[in-house]
């Protein structure tokens, strides 16, 4: 997938009020492969809508939102779960971890769908992020930004064109933010995928962003 | 790996619900296949296949009134009788007795002091009215021997009644074939013996048949010569246990011989006591069905966001129904399999009583093949309720 188009789209909760100046909403946007986004945003913006829309669990938007032209409308159920295996990684805000699981457990569920990293990467990656001896925890015991970094670990568990990340380190330090910031655009480099991240005021410590208001 | 799903997936299951489950559909199908399975195998004791009357021959008679004396009418059946009996929707054909017109006297046993001797009777009907299998069924005039058919309650009343008391052998119905048998026939001057034998026994005819040619024959040379009417008829009917056979039957002051309609009649309040208990035990399977329904309803809704979260991560309805369904598959398989064993361990209990009514049971796959039809019914309707369910949750 080369790039996410959006047509004056609006969630259908805003109908009907005025413009409020935001560059996606009500506006034609296009996203591209390759590229970095910041989302930025105040609270009640509609930004995990937006999230929500572009992975196609949501739909009551009014406008189009389209991947290489193609309404995102138009998907099967199965279209939508290729993509959601092979072309969009997402991590969503309140990250939806499965607390019962143990954190290795929780990335395994996502990779044994994809059998994109093999156990020694993913093993790298919790030690990258400072959780290694949380392999074996239930993520219930986990504190939220331990939590934060074992999904971010667990999005990068799939091939993807883009990388969409809402509000993907506000529970994390100046440090590890960067550690995340780094993995990612390594991962997004390496398989020339866009990274599209949202923030309500801690940004996702990317290089090269273009900054988008909602 | 596999069983992580599972392990999410299994938390509120509940043992108890589905053990109630599986427990009332084993109940409600079980109830169900044995009514069928003893249905099948008790249906010929009602419905003997063997009986000199099948199941869709009536014999009657007419019943004899004071006044119908009176009035001169006897006992039997003129022919415009007859024709108004076969012109009936529910009547296929009617055949006559003809009855001895001349004296017999029989003697059983080879003479000496043992040999018994008695006054006789013959009556003979049309061949086709005849299903007894028995070899011989005939007469030759130039090599005369008298072939048979007495009821089975001739054979019971002696074996059971008189040689059990006098001290006789027992007679098996083979052995009876090789009776000394001997007839004296005499009338028009004549008197004549015939060696007899007896070819086979009727479960509904109380009287002696002989075949029809031989009577017809020993008539002429023994009898009066009067020509007779009928005073039994035997007809081949559609439904033995119709109501209108009933109605003009009663109506015409007819009676029906023997047991055929209390047969019939047994038979239809088998079919409709099995019937209850059929659908007794459905509607225990369906009840057992909505339990299932109602615990798997619950336990997506108790899981709900468990499956959405699968599913955002990239699985597909189907692999996220998946567990739920192998689990139900699982559970009626076993209802299924426990179900048929229960019906065949108690019909081994009815088995040797249905032997003493000499049959030996029919087929256990009809009631297999129900038991299957409805679990699979059960099942996919299971496998689409949580399918269903499932892809409800896809928009969140």
């Amino acid at each position: 997938m080369e790039k996410i188009e959006l047509s004056h789209t609006l969630p259908a909760v805003f109908a009907g009020r005025p413009d409020t100046g935001s560059d996606i909403w009500l506006r034609n946007v296009t996203l591209e492969r390759g590229k970095r986004y910041l989302v930025a945003a105040e609270s009640g913006t509609g930004k995990s809508s937006l999230c929500a829309y572009i992975y196609g669990y949501r739909n009551d938007y009014e406008g189009t939102i389209a991947f290489d032209g193609r309404n995102s409308r138009s998907l099967s159920i199965d279209e939508w779960c290729r993509l959601r295996c092979r072309h969009i990684a997402y991590l969503p805000q309140e990250m939806r971890l499965f607390p019962e699981l143990t954190a290795l457990e929780n990335v395994e569920l996502k990779n044994r769908i994809t059998h994109f990293k093999n156990l020694q990467q993913i093993e790298q990656l919790f030690e990258e992020l400072a959780i290694a001896d949380k392999l074996h925890s239930p993520v219930a015991q986990l504190s939220i930004g331990q939590q934060q970094r074992v999904a971010v670990i667990r999005t990068l568990c799939q091939p993807a064109d883009f990388i969409l990340l809402d509000e993907p380190v506000s529970h994390l330090d100046e440090a590890n933010n960067q550690i995340v910031a780094q993995l990612v655009t390594d991962e997004a480099t390496r398989q020339g995928a866009g990274i599209i991240a949202t923030s309500v005021g801690n940004h996702l410590k990317l290089n090269d962003t273009q900054h988008l208001a909602l | 790996m596999k069983n992580i799903i599972w392990k999410l997936l299994r938390k509120h299951v509940s043992a108890t619900q589905l053990a109630g489950f599986a427990l009332a559909n084993l109940v409600g199908l079980t109830i169900v296949i044995l009514a069928v399975q003893f249905y099948l195998d008790v249906k010929p004791v009602f419905a003997d296949e063997d009986s000199f009357i099948s199941k869709d021959y009536l014999v009657i008679t007419r019943t004899i009134t004071g006044t119908g004396a009176l009035m001169g009418s006897g006992s039997e059946f003129p022919d415009s009788a007859v024709a108004t009996l076969q012109q009936q929707p529910w009547c296929r054909q009617v055949g006559r007795f003809i009855s001895s017109d001349f004296a017999i006297s029989a003697t059983v046993g080879v003479g000496g002091g043992r040999a018994m001797r008695s006054q006789f009777f013959f009556e003979a009907i049309p061949d086709e009215f005849i299903d007894v299998n028995a070899d011989q069924w005939g007469f030759n005039p130039s090599r005369p021997e008298v072939p048979v058919i007495v009821s089975r309650d001739y054979l019971s009343l002696y074996n059971f009644g008189f040689a059990a008391t006098q001290g006789m052998p027992r007679i098996s119905e083979g052995q009876a074939g090789m009776i000394p048998l001997s007839f004296t026939f005499s009338g028009n001057g004549l008197t004549e013996d015939m060696p007899g034998r007896i070819v086979g026994f009727s479960n509904r005819l109380n009287t002696v048949i002989v075949p029809q040619d031989f009577l017809t024959w020993a008539n002429e040379r023994y009898g009066t010569g009067m020509p007779r009417q009928p005073q039994r008829l035997i007809v081949e009917v559609n439904s033995p246990g119709d109501v209108k056979i009933e109605q003009f039957m009663s109506q015409h002051r007819y009676e029906v011989a023997g047991d055929k309609m209390s047969s019939s009649k047994a038979n239809y309040f088998l079919m409709l006591i099995i019937g209850i208990v059929i659908a007794v035990g459905i509607i225990i399977s369906l009840l057992a069905f909505f339990v299932l329904m109602l615990s798997i309803y619950l336990l997506l809704q108790k899981n709900t966001r468990k499956l959405q979260d699968l599913l955002l991560l990239g699985y597909s309805p189907s692999q996220v129904a998946r567990p739920y369904i192998v689990m139900v598959l699982a559970i009626n398989a076993a209802v299924l399999g426990l179900s048929i064993a229960l019906m065949l361990a108690t019909r081994l209990y009815y088995k040797d009583t249905l032997t003493v009514f000499g049959v030996t049971g029919a087929s256990v796959l009809p009631a297999m093949m129900v038991a299957l039809v409805i679990m699979t019914v059960i099942t996919a309707a299971n496998v689409l309720a949580i399918r269903r369910r499932v892809a409800a949750l896809w928009m969140q």
